[in-house]
């Protein structure tokens, strides 16, 4: 019954919700792109601090995907004669279609908000990244074997944990990257928005209320297409259909079944022993 | 007393495999959803136990019909061969099953409706795990994420079916008091005549017809 019982688990304990902190608490990266420079500062702070794998100087024409050894990157796009970026990684919804999908208690959320991430508990398959509304998981590994490993940003979840900031906004020089509480981030973010709006009428705050709030949030100067970002980014259908209905559906089927069957072997064997085929 | 042989020894070999893969497959699979158990190796070793077991419900069958193409395509042939006959079963069914009177039940040939139905129905099942696990495990990353989800609902869905199936299944061979040598004729190959004559009457008819001939001319 512990089988059946945890074919679907529904009891993931949500950020939001009121088993948890309030949301004073949540914690929240605003990204400004209007003051993003390119300087990459970022991403080789994430690289330092999670110690991984260094590549060549990244260029905007050239700009480094996202890969197990790359948690954040820079989206460039041509504007006028230079460029614009928009920091790339780990959104950390509040409705994560990740956590939700994650089978082996890999992903979870944090009190803090952000979407958790332990790597000891992962067993590669992948979920994650097939569900993700922002495609950002990755695996290393022999996906033929599968034996992999997801790999995304974590928050910097020890600093974060230890009342410090994620390396990347530490390391941010002209203030793009801020840190703070999810609250105060978003009236600072639709300030800003404000000042924008006279001279870019497409200006908007991103992630206040996508997947039921982002806590990595943007200030865009443009719609979010522009910056590779999904209008409205969606909870796969097929996460809630795999977590809600298929689970439940087989500890209803299989009991029934297996109850009718037994029924049907008692019927038969008194309606034939009454007329002598068993004895 | 008259023995009637039923399954060769290949063919019974080939059920028994098939068998321990399928148990093999859902212990692997289900393993997945239990997250207390899918620790980082553990986890890591049922995945590789799945593929493997994927590999042999795959390759079996079709060194079976390299070996055997004409059972095989007797098996296929069997199950896909549907006549009026067939509804005279399904209405005889419910009270066959339920343990009337067996005489109610229409002669049948090698194998009735209930067994052609289950032989479509698994052959189904597999063509879906079959499928949606071979996307899942080799196309992941190039198909759509889309595609990839929905193999996994179906993945999913077809396993619901396929342990219903297996309960069917393993309720008729093992202990439904009418199919009281069928897991027997599974083990040795062979039925007595009296229940080949009372099952599967058609097909008793051909093979006496057969062994009368044989005998005949061997006088």
């Amino acid at each position: 019954m512990v089988l059946l019982y945890n074919l679907v688990s529904t009891d993931k304990v949500r950020a939001d919700s009121t088993h948890s902190t309030s949301d004073t608490d949540q914690k929240a990266m605003l990204v400004d792109v209007t003051k993003c420079i390119g300087c990459w500062w970022c991403y080789a702070a994430c690289k330092n601090y999670n110690n991984l794998k260094e590549t060549a100087r990244p260029s905007p024409e050239d700009p480094p995907e996202l890969s197990p050894d790359c948690w954040t990157t820079l989206f460039a796009l041509p504007n006028g004669d230079g460029w614009s970026f928009r920091k790339q990684a780990c959104m950390h919804c509040t409705e994560a279609a990740c956590v939700e999908v994650c089978t082996a208690g890999a992903l979870s959320y944090s009190p803090l908000g952000f979407v958790a991430y332990d790597p000891d508990k992962c067993i590669g398959c992948g979920y994650c990244g097939e569900h993700c509304p922002f495609g950002i998981p990755r695996l290393n590994g022999n996906s033929v074997t599968g034996l992999q490993k997801m790999q995304k940003c974590n928050f910097c979840e020890e600093r974060v944990s230890a009342g410090l900031q994620p390396a990347c906004a530490e390391a941010c020089p002209t203030g793009a990257i801020t840190f703070g509480n999810r609250d105060t981030l978003i009236t600072e973010g639709k300030k800003r928005v404000g000042e924008l709006k006279g001279e870019y009428p497409k200006a908007m705050l991103y992630g206040e209320n996508e997947l039921e709030g982002l806590h990595v949030l943007y200030v865009l100067q443009d719609s979010p297409e522009v910056y590779g970002l999904p209008e409205n980014p969606q909870f796969p259908i097929a996460a809630t259909i795999n977590k809600d209905i298929i689970g439940p559906i087989a500890r209803i089927a299989w009991p029934v079944v297996a109850a009718g069957l037994a029924l049907n072997v008692v019927v038969a064997w008194f309606r034939q022993r009454r007329h002598g085929e068993v004895h | 007393m008259e023995l009637v042989e039923r399954y060769t020894k290949r063919a019974r070999w080939f059920h028994w495999l098939i068998a321990a893969v399928f148990i093999e497959l859902v212990i692997s699979g289900m393993l997945i959803f239990i997250p207390w158990i899918t620790s980082d190796t553990i986890g890591s070793v049922t995945r590789i136990l799945h593929r493997v077991g994927a590999v042999i419900l795959v390759g079996a069958p079709l060194l079976y019909a390299i070996f055997d193409w004409r059972g095989a395509w007797e098996f296929i042939r069997e199950g896909l061969t549907w006549g009026k006959e067939d509804l005279e079963w399904l209405k005889a069914a419910p009270g066959y099953y339920f343990g009337g009177d067996p005489r109610m039940m229409p002669p049948q040939g090698y194998i009735n409706t209930g067994m052609k139905l289950y032989r479509v129905a698994i052959f189904g099942g597999a063509v879906f795990f079959v499928i949606t696990g071979f996307i899942m495990w080799f196309l992941k990353g190039i198909v759509p994420a889309a595609v990839f989800q929905w193999c996994l609902v179906l993945h999913d869905v077809t396993f619901i079916v396929a342990i219903c199936m297996f309960f069917l299944h393993f309720q008729l061979g093992v202990f439904h008091p009418r199919m009281d040598e069928s897991i027997l004729s599974m083990y040795d190959g062979k039925v007595s005549g009296m229940y080949a004559r009372s099952h599967h009457g058609k097909w008793y008819e051909k093979v006496a017809k057969n062994n009368n001939k044989e005998g005949s001319s061997s006088t």
